[in-house]
């Protein structure tokens, strides 16, 4: 149908018996009206009252169990450049699990309790599938280290790159990039070889559980998606996504989030599109995440130099129920999921402060301030993940 | 129809004040808009015009709060969809009546062609309706649906897109 024919047969259409309800609406607004006394502030009296609340506002959107409400209420007027009296330093994790971070300085793994320990120098981390190991980048090799650092293995290889760890407790694979190509190795270091000669600088996804079933990207921007084994045989692959930059399966691997820079898009196990969440015409996607559940996906937008984290929280065919969760002034770069999934970690290099906000029921928002100098980076610091309650 | 900026500013302005013929002027100007975008999302009589007339009541209650240098119709029009749209949730959750059904019932003397058009409206989900409902009878660019409705501007697109798909394969 076309948008004019459209246009012209709704403008035809009237409620039945409009007359009458407008005049039994006016009876009833028009007494509700007369109950009513005007309040009549001066401009004088309100400037001060309005910078007063908005302080105010900010300050109990920092502290109070209302947080988000409090921001959501603000946040049209007052593009808020950071949050106000946001804690100092990270003193505690609001949820069960461990945080890996990446920064200048090297890899860091940031505990419950808040204590945060220096990997070394490398970058790119990245936890193994119960969160016991830690995968990290180094000068010319691949590294496995226990989360307080003692190193169990390295492989020395060219320009590693975006290493990844999936399998099961007893029986793992890590999938990194060197150079250009895409090689495997198994858990304990042994097996090392490669699987693709060239592929898209996208970090590979492991399907959690058995089977080493790996998605990554091609050069020409399909998805590949293959069971890693003496074969290596490939499962689908996708038509070409431009500027994919992405992939997550879900916990349970029945879904494979996929993010572009301006599209995200839920594959089923067998390859099929289930849902197109954004697709032509949506403005920048800076980060996504796929909630524990498997049901929920939180993603960054930035256009005109405001972020906003949005929450779908359950997924549909037509992606609706899409909520603004939070907007800031500036960049938002990583969002990610507590381990339980109540609570999600947005970091805000712009303001240089993360927000923890509850994902659902009880609103609430705790800002931490200072990341760089915590991390002591010069770049704000990346989220390498939030893994498993210890 | 709406008055002009200035009109509606100044009614705005005269009902903070309490001037009752100030608040039923823009009573008048935006009630039709606001009755027929309710009644096109749920598509019930009884239902559009509660929706509706609480809309206005939310605006009566919040009006000295209530900025003059915005326009007055998004800002009402945001409370009646969104108000739709949870009507129309609830009313599935309840599954008090097929959607389609009511919509017979309250259609008799329509042309055919339109109630075939109300009929296929009907069978789009609530938040598809609402986006065609707001570009297609209010006007709104997809940039202010997503704005008023707090959506992703994709996500507004690509309701606008199933939901013209949808509608013509019903209606040709």
């Amino acid at each position: 149908m076309k948008e004019r024919d459209l246009r012209r047969r709704l403008g035809g259409l009237e409620p039945p018996r409009a007359d009458g309800a407008r005049e039994r609406a006016w009876q009833v607004v028009s007494a509700a009206f007369g109950e009513r006394e005007p309040i009549r502030p001066t401009r004088a009296r309100l400037r001060p009252l309005v910078s007063v609340a908005t302080a105010l506002a900010l300050l109990a959107a920092a502290l109070s169990p209302a947080g988000r409400a409090v921001l959501d209420t603000v946040r049209d007027t007052v593009a808020p450049e950071r949050i106000v009296r946001a804690r100092p330093a990270l003193f505690s994790l609001p949820a069960d699990g461990r945080l890996l971070v990446d920064s200048q300085r090297g890899a860091w793994v940031v505990q419950r309790n808040g204590s945060k320990r220096l990997l070394g120098a490398y970058r790119e981390s990245s936890w193994s599938p119960t969160g016991r190991f830690v995968v990290v980048a180094g000068r010319s090799e691949l590294v496995a280290l226990e989360p307080g650092g003692r190193v169990r293995w390295s492989l020395a290889r060219p320009g590693v790159s975006r290493p990844r760890w999936g399998g099961t407790r007893t029986d793992t694979r890590i999938a990194y990039g060197s150079g250009t190509t895409l090689r495997v190795v198994a858990g304990d270091g042994r097996g090392d070889r490669l699987l693709a000669r060239r592929v898209a600088p996208v970090a590979p996804a492991w399907r959690p559980g058995t089977g080493h079933v790996l998605a990554f990207v091609d050069p020409a921007g399909r998805i590949q998606v293959v069971a890693v084994d003496r074969s290596d045989r490939r499962l689908w692959s996708s038509r070409p996504t431009p500027a994919v930059q992405a992939l997550e399966w879900s916990r349970e691997g029945a879904l494979l989030l996929v993010r572009a820079r301006r599209s995200l898009s839920v594959y089923n196990f067998a390859g099929r599109r289930l849902f197109e969440l954004l697709g032509d015409g949506s403005a920048p996607i800076a980060a996504a995440a796929l909630g524990p559940s498997g049901r929920s996906v939180a993603f960054v937008q930035t256009a005109r130099g405001r972020s906003s984290l949005w929450v779908v929280p359950r997924l549909r065919p037509d992606a609706s129920a899409a909520r603004r969760v939070f907007t800031g002034a500036g960049r938002f770069t990583d969002v990610a999921w507590s381990p339980d999934g109540r609570w999600l970690l947005l970091a805000w290099a712009d303001a240089d402060q993360w927000l923890f906000l509850r994902s659902t029921g009880v609103q609430k928002l705790v800002a931490v301030s200072d990341l760089r100098r915590q991390f002591r980076t010069s770049s704000f610091p990346r989220i390498g993940g939030w893994c498993c309650a210890s | 129809m709406a008055g002009s900026g200035r009109d509606e500013r100044a009614w705005v302005r005269g009902a903070q004040a309490g001037s009752a013929s100030d608040l039923e002027a823009l009573f008048r100007a935006h009630w039709p808009s606001a009755h027929r975008a309710a009644y096109l999302v749920v598509h019930d009589a009884a239902a559009a015009e509660d929706i509706a007339q609480e809309a206005f009541l939310a605006a009566v209650r919040a009006l000295d709060r209530f900025d003059r240098r915005r326009p007055f119709g998004p800002w009402l029009h945001r409370i009646v969809v969104n108000r739709a749209i949870d009507w129309t949730r609830a009313r599935t959750l309840r599954a008090e009546v097929g959607l389609t059904e009511a919509v017979a019932g309250a259609q008799p003397e329509s042309p055919a062609d339109a109630r075939d058009l109300v009929v296929a409206l009907a069978e789009l989900s609530p938040e598809h309706r609402a986006v065609i409902v707001l570009r297609y009878v209010l006007e709104y660019t997809p940039g202010e649906i997503a704005e008023l409705l707090e959506l992703p501007r994709g996500t507004v697109n690509s309701r606008l897109r199933r939901g013209l798909d949808r509608l013509g394969e019903v209606v040709p």
